[in-house]
């Protein structure tokens, strides 16, 4: 579409729609934003109270001094570069062998892919419980992110099946005319070009792993808790901290929307289009 | 490339190598897969021909299909069945619609794009415990926002019990779900706009095609495939998702939010009837496999291109 | 051990390597322990560290387990008995002693405790309350709650009503006070709303022995209780999906006159409306029957510990002196013993008064492997379209009867 449009019409048609979406989106956060730095009393009031009577920030010290959160914050930042590592490194090979080679089976393994990604995981759990106990990875880093992989690979394979076959083929088949050998080709022509699956796949990987609750529930310990489960010990039997609460979300949000702020650049228009002219 | 040399030995092997390569790629996926996948599969499977409890592993018997009649009998289970037929198609529509024009919209130009991009995902980005304890809260009957504001603005005179009433429980828990995932979809989006090819918008312009013909004829046929993938890995996803459920309602007001995933939960771990509980999911499975065999009959042109 | 079965099947698994048995330190046992507690900022780590000054040679080996409205803790704790990784000793609650027991999951104490000193400062009722059906125990009870009646003093006063003794009074009030967008009942129809049902459905006359939910005084006293959402309306319209959070909420936020919960609130609801909030024991039945439910925690040592005795150390520290006193305020309930109680400062009197008026007619749920599911699913999901007014209540009579008695 064509970038030549006056500042009137582009904010008409574009950018009042995305101030709309983005109240839509993010109203719920800032609801939880305002809550995290209202003092304790303001909270369960009735009529509501909208603006705090104070802003405190005693609901954040707490969390990063009298609780465990940052060390699980850390402990989420590992697992979810390891399971975006893992997944990729074993997805983009498979991905290609799937978009590029014709073989016996190829349907029936794709597939399959998909098919165990159907299994409703609450019942998978123990039975996987059981079988990483047998592998001793129990409360170990290693443990979860194979236990993300259970989903990271099926999905990635697929989405990145669907962005190589966006790829015409004559290029492949003109870089190896040029003498480029296929693990070149891959390489230098490939890779570049799918970037953007690569990166959304990425980040797909990167956001479940950050959120998933019921695989780090099971296979985490103390040692390696992530914070899906840590704040899951703030809303207790009797209680819940919705302080704590509350400025955990904000901080687990944060990093997940600053890593987007900086990978979105490579969701460009044009990088690929170059080259298929090429 | 340089013809092979005339030798036998090397020409099969050569061509044993051509056969082998894509299996090769494919080791990595297939070993780490199989590891963590097949033996609690298989486990499962094992479990819905058992009358299976967790507590008392050793009085398990082999009942062979009696789960699954006793599931066709069960009056819940056709509850449940009809609610996860509304969850995932409601949730999967709405969820393409916003996210589709939210790409469409965040890959046009304008100075703020990229913050624009980074915020959209914010909803995406929270843990389910905490997006349903706060649309819990939003929705709450005594102390929620949402009534509040109707009241001032004065669409309601009395608060409203959102999750309490059958009329609008579902329908709740299923905006929350769509608001946590269609920055999915906005993002899968768009990242297949960037593989269209900005030659072919330029050739359209100069047709002089509208803005909605260039959408139909170019834009569309291009994300189609990207589309349709990530629908039908949503659709599994969402099928399967429960944790949202769990944290707003429970499955209640009475069976008005089951869905068949949290009827298997509820089974599961609260009557720890695992044998049963398995197998509702391998019915939802068996129902998912459908969808999927469409799916890939469909494409099977596309996938074998 | 009844969990061979699974462990057997887990071991045909081709990628079965073989079970690594954790090293123990020379010298040093390690006594592995899993809790949780409702505020993450309270953690026992000073307790742990006046144990293990008091008996060198003892670490411990604290591990908080999320609670996730009691399915996740009870869920890894079942799944580590399954895969032969569980704690040596850990909290636990009556509800699920049946389903050790058939799982064969824990060690009998008695042995230990016929030499232990301090048994005699946990009253009797409490010891005959966590005795398995075997006659043994197998549960070191650590502290309780009661479920009693919050109400509002100043409502109270200004209607002119006295604290309800009687289901009718109790309607009365509830009736009286409901008006202005006022509720009489915060009633707890969602996730635990066996403790809103029991006392007046138990009290009321039925109870767990066959065909104990069926009689006419059972099914008269459940439709009573059905009848204050349905007929009177003086709950609110929310109440089949209220869990504790929205009924304390409620109650704090002055939408509701009466709700019942336990001591655990007490703090919360002081800090909201101060002298405005106070507490009596439930209201009793027609036939002057009472019931409310007793509510747990214990701890517990597993059969597969290498290291009883100084998990028996441990677990009763805990539950002596001043371990027992230190525990309850992390965890904020009341000490089990009678000489923690006496001196007990962390909670305002009246909370407490009411739990302990409230014990002669405090009950748990049966020792059954059913009850779980019972609480968990068959009671909230038949009881909410009660209260919806979708089915019969004499359907959640039915439905319950149908669980325990088949």
């Amino acid at each position: 579409m064509s970038l030549r449009r006056s500042a009137l019409r582009s904010a008409v048609q574009v950018e009042i729609p995305v101030l709309l979406i983005l109240v839509f989106a993010l109203a719920p956060f800032a609801w939880m934003l305002l809550t995290s730095v209202k003092p304790t009393a303001d909270l369960s009031l009735f009529p509501v109270r909208y603006m705090p009577s104070r802003i405190t920030f005693e609901h954040y010290q707490l969390l990063i001094e009298r609780t465990s959160f940052s060390i699980n914050l850390l402990n989420s930042l590992v697992i979810a570069c390891g399971a975006v590592l893992l997944g990729l490194a074993t997805s983009v090979p498979a991905a290609y062998a799937f978009s590029r080679f014709r073989f016996p089976g190829r349907r029936q393994i794709l597939t399959s892919f998909l098919v165990i990604n159907m299994f409703p995981i609450v019942l998978l759990i123990i039975p996987l419980f059981v079988l990483m106990r047998k592998l001793g990875l129990i409360d170990t880093f290693l443990g979860v992110i194979i236990g993300h992989s259970t989903f990271s690979i099926p999905f990635s394979i697929w989405m990145l099946v669907s962005y190589f076959n966006a790829i015409p083929r004559e290029l492949d088949e003109a870089a190896t005319i040029d003498g480029a050998s296929r693990l070149q080709t891959i390489r230098l022509v490939i890779i570049p070009l799918i970037m953007p699956g690569l990166v959304t796949t990425a980040i797909y990987v990167f956001i479940t792993s950050w959120n998933e609750y019921l695989f780090a529930m099971m296979l985490s310990g103390q040692t390696v808790r992530p914070v899906t489960v840590a704040l899951q010990l703030f809303i207790g039997e009797f209680t819940v901290q919705w302080g704590l609460l509350t400025a955990g979300g904000a901080l687990i949000a944060l990093p997940v929307s600053i890593l987007f702020l900086l990978v979105q650049r490579r969701l460009v228009a044009g990088l690929t289009a170059g080259a298929v002219k090429a | 490339m340089a013809p092979p040399p005339p030798g036998t030995a090397v020409q099969m092997n050569q061509a044993a190598i051509r056969t082998l390569t894509p299996y090769g790629f494919l080791v990595p996926a297939l070993l780490v897969t199989a590891l963590v996948i097949l033996y609690p599969v298989a486990q499962t499977v094992l479990f819905s021909l058992q009358d299976y409890l967790l507590y008392a592993p050793d009085d398990a018997r082999f009942v062979g299909f009696r789960n699954f009649s006793m599931a066709l009998k069960d009056e819940v289970f056709w509850i449940s069945l009809k609610h996860s037929a509304v969850w995932v198609g409601g949730i999967v529509f709405a969820q393409l619609s916003l996210g589709l024009v939210t790409a469409l919209l965040l890959n046009q130009s304008f100075w703020w794009r990229g913050i624009a991009r980074a915020l959209v995902i914010i909803p995406w980005a929270l843990p389910s415990v905490i997006i349903g304890l706060m649309w819990t809260w939003i929705f709450d009957f005594n102390t929620g926002v949402l009534n509040d504001l109707l009241i001032r603005i004065g669409l309601i005179s009395q608060p409203y019990a959102w999750l309490a009433s059958p009329q609008s429980a579902l329908a709740c828990v299923m905006l929350a779900l769509v608001w946590q995932g269609f920055p999915f979809f906005a993002v899968m989006i768009l990242a297949g706009l960037q593989t269209v090819p900005k030659e072919l918008y330029e050739a359209a312009e100069i047709d002089g095609a509208s803005e909605f013909r260039q959408f139909i004829h170019v834009t569309a046929p291009a994300i189609a495939g990207i589309v349709a993938t990530a629908v039908l890995l949503r659709i599994i996803w969402v099928a399967n998702s429960l944790d949202v459920i769990l944290v707003m309602t429970g499955g209640g007001p009475g069976y008005t939010t089951h869905t068949l995933p949290l009827y298997a939960f509820l089974r599961a771990y609260s009557g720890m009837e695992f044998g049963y509980a398995a197998t509702l999911a391998l019915m939802l499975t068996i129902l998912l496999l459908a969808i999927v065999w469409l799916y890939v009959r469909q494409q099977a042109k596309d996938l074998d291109a | 051990m009844k969990r061979r079965t699974f462990v057997k099947l887990a071991g045909a698994s081709a990628f079965a390597g073989a079970v690594s048995a954790p090293a123990i330190a020379q010298g040093v046992t390690t006594v592995r322990w899993w809790y949780h507690y409702d505020n993450p900022q309270n953690t026992p780590a000073a307790l742990i560290a006046k144990f293990e000054q008091a008996n060198p040679g003892i670490k411990i080996q604290a591990e908080a387990i999320p609670w996730g409205g009691g399915t996740d803790y009870i869920n890894r704790m079942f799944s580590s008995v399954v895969a032969g990784n569980q704690p040596d000793c850990a909290m636990v609650r009556l509800a699920y002693l049946s389903r050790f027991g058939q799982m064969r999951a824990l060690e009998p104490l008695d042995g230990y405790l016929t030499k232990w000193a301090e048994r005699s400062d946990i009253s009797d009722d409490v010891w005959k309350l966590n005795r398995a059906p075997d006659g043994k125990q197998y549960y070191m009870p650590l502290h309780y709650v009661v479920i009693y009646l919050y109400y509002r003093q100043d409502l109270f006063q200004q209607a002119g009503l006295q604290p309800p003794k009687t289901f009718d009074e109790f309607l009365n009030c509830a009736k009286t006070l409901t008006k202005d967008g006022m509720y009489g009942y915060g009633m707890r129809g969602g996730g635990g709303c066996h403790d809103n049902w029991g006392p007046f459905v138990l009290g009321g006359g039925a109870s767990f022995d066959k065909g104990g939910m069926l009689t006419d005084k059972a099914l008269a006293a459940n439709r009573f209780f059905v009848e204050f959402a349905t007929k009177h309306k003086v709950v609110p319209p929310s109440a089949p999906t209220d869990a504790f959070r929205q009924i304390v909420d409620a109650f704090k936020a002055g939408r509701t006159a009466m709700t019942i919960h336990h001591i655990g609130s007490a703090a919360e609801m002081v800090g909201a409306l101060g002298d405005k909030a106070s507490a009596v024991p439930l209201p009793r039945g027609p036939g002057g029957g009472g019931w409310t439910y007793f509510g747990d925690e214990s701890n517990a040592i597993f059969a597969s510990s290498k290291v009883k005795e100084a998990a028996f150390k441990w677990v009763s520290f805990l539950s002596s002196g001043d371990g027992n006193v230190e525990q309850a305020k992390l965890s904020g309930q009341l000490p089990i013993t009678t000489s923690g109680l006496k001196n007990w400062t962390g909670h305002p009197k009246r909370f407490v008064e009411a739990s302990f008026a409230s014990l002669p007619i405090a009950q748990t749920l049966p020792d059954n492997v059913k009850t779980p599911d019972f609480v968990g699913r068959v009671l909230p999901t038949n009881l909410q379209r009660a209260l919806l007014g979708e089915t019969n209540p004499d359907e959640v009579m039915k439905a319950v009867e149908q669980l325990f008695h088949g």
